[in-house]
């Protein structure tokens, strides 16, 4: 009986978008629209220093002379950047020092969308079973980070931004905007002009971080864009895995998340990040409301031996316009990216990767499997560069596109610059639908259409599922199962 | 955005620049400051181009003196040689008008030539193929040394037409060949190659668009390229299978090898899709020479730059043999033997 019940559970949980829900909590607003007025607010908000209230607006400045950019092949009406709220917090009756003050309805939402908030439950699993530290940040501010104190004794730095800018400046100072320079487009502009929080790690030489890290972004607020900024640098010869997950409830308006992600990766060490993108995609039937996720990432790998790994399963929102890149400077560093991004309803996605190669002998390798649905569109857009001096660079390419259903789009737009004869870059991409062969079989052997395709699909993507942490990955299996519903019969 | 239209306005602002994404790494703003005057009429012998031994209707034009119309009926395959050529430096606009009828089999065998004077050559061709006519064009640009030089083929595709077209060049000071098929009709065929050898500064661009919008349409696209010394080979491609195009077949293919460390390579193979039942794949590879094809040739006993010329041949002689007329073939063979040093 546990697996009938089990599978009603499942078909339910298929039916619509699962994180929809609105938590009705007190909150502080900033007004609505965009001024230096509002800039100088979010900054007295956090009790910034002067020096970010500077650095926010010459950004402030910087945008305003900006344009948006139209090359994306994505479709929406102009934003109103007036109409949107730049901050929204949770009222904080005196400040979380510990999770028992933080409010309950806050940690009810966490434990709704299944996120361990407190030490004690992570712990509470099966012996030996893999931990993670999490950061939760709710619209505009971080409301709680856990394990700190256990990963401070690993001499790791985990913290939300504005903590970061308080107790550790030299290292903000030092690495912020040093990769993702203020004025790099038009949305990290606005990023760095009112950025509210975020999460900061520091993983010092020679240190392996003890244990996952992972930030969980969540917009409640009504009429709010969330703006978060996370750096993490991982000092010579360390290692961090971190995840980043994210969910927003079903509005009929479209909400902005304009985020930056810099990473910095100095001689020997090697980070990866993994991102499970799962916002509101919006109405299927008629487009309305849904995240617009215009994300910057990069990773710049500064020293020798260097490596950065991006994996992303990209389900949700319905916008989504993110490259996480590679800067290979240093000599024999090497980039990877897995992408599953998935559109269904009336989702648009361009989405892909940049892999620069500066150094000598650096290595890239690009794993994208794009499916759309629906009448939706799907766009992998990348860049493969060399540089004169990056002799020896390699490059691997493959994306892959699957079509479900007649009014669908999938699109592949690489793009590759050699500037020097030792280099060798390789690519390759495909465009099919579903084999009509393959879903006949497994339909024969007794699976139903839906489970069918969801078993195909599974194994179109399974060469990205497997490079996603094994928590991850089965959440990330069972997303793919619910962005596809309805999608076939 | 076009140099035919910044000519005929004789203004450099509206010429495609770096700016427009189509146009990116073939940056015609920021090269010419000013538009050179026009070409003057052309006294003499003019050239004839080297074609004109093979066809039933040699056609050659100098510095764009008058615009060309063919139309064709015949079912039986016609070879027209068409010739231009850009003498005595100087800029100037030329068009050609091609019509093939229904059932209708024309060979094009199309050349163009310039002296080392700087000039501007630009060349705009209309090109139908009524239901089940057939088009083979070979096109082998020998640009001078100093010319900037684009051509632009619009090319419709009726229902059951083929186009088999195989452009051969080795590059200008800046050059620019562009094809852009539409297939509305139903059950087209598409072969479009390419081979490219540069050397010293010469830049090339081959940039196609095939749009598929009609149903069974098939593409095979294989462009092959060599650069050496400081030059620059761009490949741009795309393939459009509109709404309601099902059953497409679409590949496209491009190859290039860098022979040297100041030379580039930019390539840009898109696939945009809006239709479930397709097939359709690119593949791109640009790279250094295979030591290990190198190596196996030379402990066969091959001298290494009998290897090295041996091998590039092979390389560019795939998008060569794909060529079906005899006689261009044998002029393809040729021109890459003479290009290669061999």
């Amino acid at each position: 009986m546990a697996a009938v019940k089990q599978t009603v559970e499942h078909v339910e949980s298929l039916e619509k978008y699962k994180h929809g829900f609105v938590t009705d909590i007190e909150q502080d607003f900033a007004p609505k629209g965009l001024s230096t007025d509002i800039v100088r607010f979010i900054s007295a908000k956090k009790n910034e220093p002067e020096w970010m209230l500077e650095y926010r607006l010459d950004a402030y400045e910087r945008w305003l002379a900006m344009d948006e950019p139209e090359w994306a092949k994505v479709y929406f009406p102009r934003i109103d950047y007036q109409d949107s709220y730049y901050y929204a917090a949770p009222k904080e009756k005196t400040g979380p020092a510990s999770l028992d003050e933080v409010d309950p309805d806050i940690l009810a939402t966490y434990a709704k969308l299944g996120i361990p908030l407190r030490e004690q439950e992570v712990l509470a699993g099966v012996k030996g079973a893999p931990r993670y530290a999490v950061d939760a940040v709710f619209d505009s501010v971080s409301v709680v980070t856990t394990f700190k104190k256990e990963l401070a004794e690993a001499g790791v730095i985990f913290c939300s931004m504005s903590e970061a800018i308080r107790e550790h400046p030299e290292l903000v100072k030092k690495y912020l905007s040093s990769v993702v320079p203020v004025s790099d487009n038009y949305y990290a502009c606005l990023n760095a002009a009112v950025f509210s929080d975020g999460s900061f790690v520091y993983v010092p030489p020679g240190v392996r971080c003890p244990m996952e890290l992972s930030t969980y972004f969540r917009i409640n607020a009504e009429n709010s864009g969330q703006f978060e900024r996370t750096l993490i640098i991982a000092d010579k010869g360390s290692y961090v895995s971190y995840l980043e997950g994210c969910t927003a409830p079903m509005r009929d308006e479209n909400q902005l998340h304009a985020a930056v992600v810099e990473l910095i990766i100095l001689d020997d060490a090697e980070i990866k990040y993994s991102t499970v993108q799962n916002w509101y995609p919006g109405d299927p039937e008629t487009g309305k409301g849904g995240i617009y996720n215009f994300v910057t990432k990069r990773a710049d790998c500064r020293g020798d031996r260097a490596k950065v790994s991006w994996t992303q399963v990209e389900t949700g929102s319905a916008i989504t316009w993110k490259y996480p890149s590679c800067i290979l400077r240093g000599e024999s560093s090497v980039g990877e990216f897995y992408s599953i991004a998935i559109t269904n309803g009336r989702q648009q996605a361009d989405t892909g990767t940049k892999m620069i190669h500066l150094g000598a002998n650096t290595r890239s390798r690009i794993i994208s499997k794009g499916i759309s649905a629906g009448r939706s569109s799907n766009t992998y857009r990348g860049l493969v560069s060399a540089h004169p001096k990056a002799k020896g660079a390699r490059n691997f390419t493959q994306c892959d596109s699957l079509l479900i259903g007649k009014t669908c789009a999938a699109h592949t737009v690489p793009y590759v610059e050699a500037r020097n004869g030792q280099c060798v870059f390789e690519h390759e991409a495909t465009t099919t639908k579903l084999s009509e062969d393959q879903l006949f079989y497994a339909m024969q052997r007794g699976l139903s259409q839906e489970e069918a395709v969801q078993l195909l699909v599974n194994g179109f993507v399974k060469d990205v599922l497997q490079e996603l942490p094994m928590e991850f990955a089965v959440e990330a299996q069972k997303l793919v199962a619910i962005s596809l519903e309805g999608s076939v019969g | 955005m076009s140099l035919a239209a910044a000519l005929k306005a004789s203004d450099v602002t509206l010429l495609p620049s770096k700016r427009d994404e189509d146009w990116k790494w073939t940056d015609l703003r920021g090269l010419l400051r000013v538009l050179p005057p026009p070409s003057q009429p052309f006294v003499g012998e003019a050239p004839v181009g080297p074609f004109a031994g093979l066809a039933n209707l040699p056609i050659h034009v100098v510095n764009a003196s008058d615009p060309v119309v063919i139309r064709s009926a015949s079912a039986a395959p016609y070879v027209v040689a068409l010739h231009f050529a850009a003498l005595g430096g100087g800029s100037h606009s030329a068009t050609a008008q091609i019509e093939l009828a229904e059932g209708a089999n024309l060979i094009l065998l199309e050349s163009y030539e310039g002296d080392d004077a700087d000039y501007v050559a630009n060349l705009d061709l209309k090109i139908s193929v009524g239901a089940n006519g057939r088009l083979e064009r070979i096109i082998l640009a020998a640009d001078g040394v100093n010319a900037v030089s684009v051509s632009t083929a619009d090319v419709t595709l009726g229902a059951g037409a083929q186009l088999a077209q195989t452009v051969l060049t080795d590059g200008a000071r800046r050059q620019r060949i562009e094809t852009r098929v539409a297939h509305p009709g139903a059950g087209a065929s598409v072969r479009l190659d390419a081979a490219y050898l540069l050397a010293d500064k010469r830049h090339a661009d081959l940039t196609t668009v095939v749009e598929h919008q009609g149903v069974d349409g098939t593409t095979s696209q294989l462009t092959k390229g060599v650069v050496r010394d400081q030059s620059r080979g761009v490949f741009q491609g795309r393939i459009v299978v509109a709404e309601g195009a099902d059953r497409t077949d679409a590949r496209m293919g491009h190859h290039a090898l860098i022979l040297s460390d100041k030379a580039e390579i930019d390539a840009k193979p898109e696939l945009l899709i809006f239709a479930d039942d397709v097939q359709c794949a690119h593949g791109n590879t640009i790279g250094a020479f295979d030591e290990d094809a190198l190596f196996y040739a030379q402990q066969r006993g091959m001298p290494e730059d009998v290897a090295r010329g041996l091998l590039t041949e092979a390389f560019v002689g795939e998008v060569i043999d794909r060529i079906e007329h005899d006689g261009a073939r044998e002029v393809a063979k040729a021109w890459a033997a003479k290009g290669l040093g061999l």
